[in-house]
């Protein structure tokens, strides 16, 4: 295997390309992953995005990129993509731009587009292998819209639209899982909490061809409910209870890229969340507690 | 016509303040209006509310421009022209803001006619309970008004925050009338404000603009980045300020996590805050491993640079 290109943190580029003056939540984690992923990949990118609320980074006259964007409906921004990467593509072909005037084509959605409207959209990007990068920033909700539950949203979380004492009573959806069985070239978990893995699982997927499909959890003080400064602190805790495994599927084998030993209790990273409050208050649910603990531990099992 | 707006930042329960208001003067028997204001901006980002009451029909639409009553959650927005707290305040607008500085400081400061007044209890709330901030002055703005009875505040809050559970609806009920009470001696000083006509109003400093093809009047905009001339400063309640003594030069960590991207590194390797840009979400100061970052308030005026 290649040696990583990122080995410290202090390998990690400082150039911060993505331009400040956004109208992203003060301290949203979905944001803090997309400036490490904007960093690697560059200006010469073209960005196509489904509805939700990174649809705010770029408000005529305004936007962070240095680069176009395009703006889709919430089911169908990989076929947006598909007529990005065409439309070059003639141009390449008829030489009316070079191949160093070539764009990187990035679909960048939430998982509400993600993991429900624009799956359709993404399998058949997939099934005509599409050359482009796609990253979904998940929030596990409908953040612009208010926090209401989406495909994302894991057991037990409150939302606008699960409010019940049990919170959300279906179960986040693999969307990992479903995105790997296409065969894609490249799709990996990351968090912007963990910026080398980060770092490095953009490098990769920026060097290869085909569909690229990678998913960063991103803590959201608003519809997680707690404060701004503790969104990196909820993404690290993320890795360590083990709820969100960083990992890559390439070549058709998955490698889990950092194993969390020892793995914490899964309360570490609940109890700071204000959706998950009623497991805790007025007396805690052990019940549910040990049953998200075990879907967990269930996981692991099967990987160590 | 009662004219009143609030003014606060994102997340500070602003548009339930005006909602609970206008849902006392309701019950009171007022034709009412209320409304929140805000734009794309999140959390933090300055925003108003108004609500219009009147025990007549009420034809004006649209931003209140000649407040009886304007209630400033948060004091830090009156220095930032694009908030707007101080349009239209004339001598008989009553100006409430929630500060541990005085009355007199701020008449000095703004120097406005009309009367000021301060609810330092607001102001001491702590800062992870900025919406109680609200509540507070929709017990204080209620006995302004001076038509508004206990109980019908004690049952608008209940109604109107009743969703968020019985715990909420209580500690709101004991800060909004505690608001309520404190302000009993001056009930009755916001006075209706009279008719307005569209000829009343100054009119705007408007530019006739020709109508342009789409070419002109809305060109592509080719320059990279242009989200910096957005000064997103603004938002800030509290400042993260580095202590150089203690930086460690380990700028990987806090430019890192930095989630709007605004701590550079300069050519000696220390890390920059750029304050016209920074949030103030204090990821930095949560982060810094050396405890080198302190998050300080940002206080009425004293919003300048200041670094070091
Ligand atoms: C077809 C369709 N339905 C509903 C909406 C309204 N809407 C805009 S953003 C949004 C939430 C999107 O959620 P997600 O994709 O998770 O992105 P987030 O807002 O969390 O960033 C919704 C429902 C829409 N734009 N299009
Ligand atoms: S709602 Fe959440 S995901 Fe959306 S901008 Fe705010 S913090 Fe980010
Ligand atoms: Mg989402």
């Amino acid at each position: 295997m290649n040696e990583p290109k990122f080995r410290y943190m202090k390998d990690l580029p400082s150039a911060r390309l993505l331009g400040s003056g956004t109208a992203m939540c003060a301290g949203c984690g979905g944001l803090q992953a997309l400036h490490g992923i904007y960093d690697i990949l560059g200006e010469k990118t073209v960005f196509i995005n489904a509805a939700g609320c990174m649809t705010l980074l770029s408000v005529y006259p305004f936007t962070p990129f240095r680069g176009s964007w395009l703006y889709t409906s919430m089911a169908s921004a990989p076929a947006g993509a598909q007529g990005v990467r065409d439309g070059l593509d003639i141009l390449l072909e008829k030489k009316r731009i070079s191949t160093e005037e070539d764009l990187e084509v990035v679909v960048l959605t939430g998982d509400g587009a993600a993991y429900g409207m624009g799956l359709s959209s993404t399998s058949g990007a997939i099934e005509r292998d599409l050359d482009f990068l796609y990253i979904c920033y998940d929030n596990e909700g409908y953040g612009n819209t208010g926090q209401q539950f989406s495909g994302a949203t894991p057991h037990g979380a409150r939302t606008a639209t699960s409010k019940g004492p049990r919170g959300f009573t279906g179960f986040k959806k693999d969307l990992f899982s479903i995105w790997a069985a296409h065969r894609p070239a490249y799709v990996a978990t990351i968090a912007g909490a963990e910026p080398l893995d980060l770092a490095n699982k953009i490098e990769k997927a920026r060097n290869l061809k085909g569909p690229r499909l990678l998913i960063a959890i991103a803590p959201c003080p608003t519809g997680w409910d707690y404060r701004p400064e503790d969104s990196v602190d909820i993404g690290k805790l993320a890795v360590r209870t083990g709820i969100w495994p960083l990992k890559e599927y390439i070549d058709g084998k998955v490698v889990h890229t950092k194993i969390p030993h020892p793995r914490l209790p899964v309360e570490e990273y609940l109890k700071r969340q204000g959706r998950f409050a009623h497991l805790f208050t007025p007396a805690p649910d052990t019940a549910l507690i040990a049953e998200i603990q075990a879907r967990v531990d269930g996981y692991w099992k099967g990987v160590v | 016509m009662y004219r009143i707006r609030f003014h606060g930042r994102g997340g500070q329960g602003i548009k339930t303040a005006s909602r609970i208001l206008g849902t006392t003067l309701f019950m009171e028997g007022f034709e009412v209006q209320d409304g929140p204001r805000y734009g794309a901006e999140r959390r933090g980002a300055p925003m108003f509310a108004y609500v219009r009451a009147s025990m007549e029909p009420i034809q004006e639409r649209g931003i209140i421009r000649l407040p009886d009553l304007v209630i400033v959650t948060d004091d830090s927005l009156i220095p930032i022209p694009a908030a707007g707290v101080l349009t239209g305040v004339a001598e008989r607008t009553v100006l409430l803001i929630n500060s541990d500085e005085e009355p007199g400081l701020w008449r000095e400061r703004l120097a406005l006619a009309g009367p000021i007044l301060t609810l330092p209890a607001a102001a001491h709330a702590p800062h992870i309970n900025t919406q109680l901030t609200s509540v507070l002055s929709t017990g204080a703005a209620a006995n302004l008004i001076g038509v508004i009875s206990r109980r019908t505040l004690e049952e608008a809050i209940r109604k109107e925050l009743a969703p968020l559970g019985a715990g909420a609806v209580e500690v709101n009920l004991e800060n909004g009338l505690k608001a309520f009470d404190l302000t009993v001696v001056l009930k009755g000083s916001v006075r209706e404000g009279g008719k307005t006509q569209a000829a009343s109003y100054d009119p705007p400093d408007w530019i006739d603009l020709p109508f342009e093809e789409a070419a002109i009047s809305a060109p592509a905009i080719h320059a990279t980045a242009t989200s910096e001339r957005v000064k997103t400063g603004v938002w800030r309640t509290m400042r993260p300020v580095i202590d150089y003594s203690l930086c460690n030069r380990c700028w990987w960590i806090c430019s890192t996590f930095c989630a709007d991207g605004v701590i550079r590194v300069d050519e000696e390797g220390y890390p920059r805050i750029d304050y016209e840009h920074c949030k103030g979400c204090m990821i930095c100061v949560a982060q810094c491993p050396r405890h080198a970052i302190s998050a300080i308030p940002e206080h009425g005026e004293d919003t300048g640079e200041r670094q070091e």
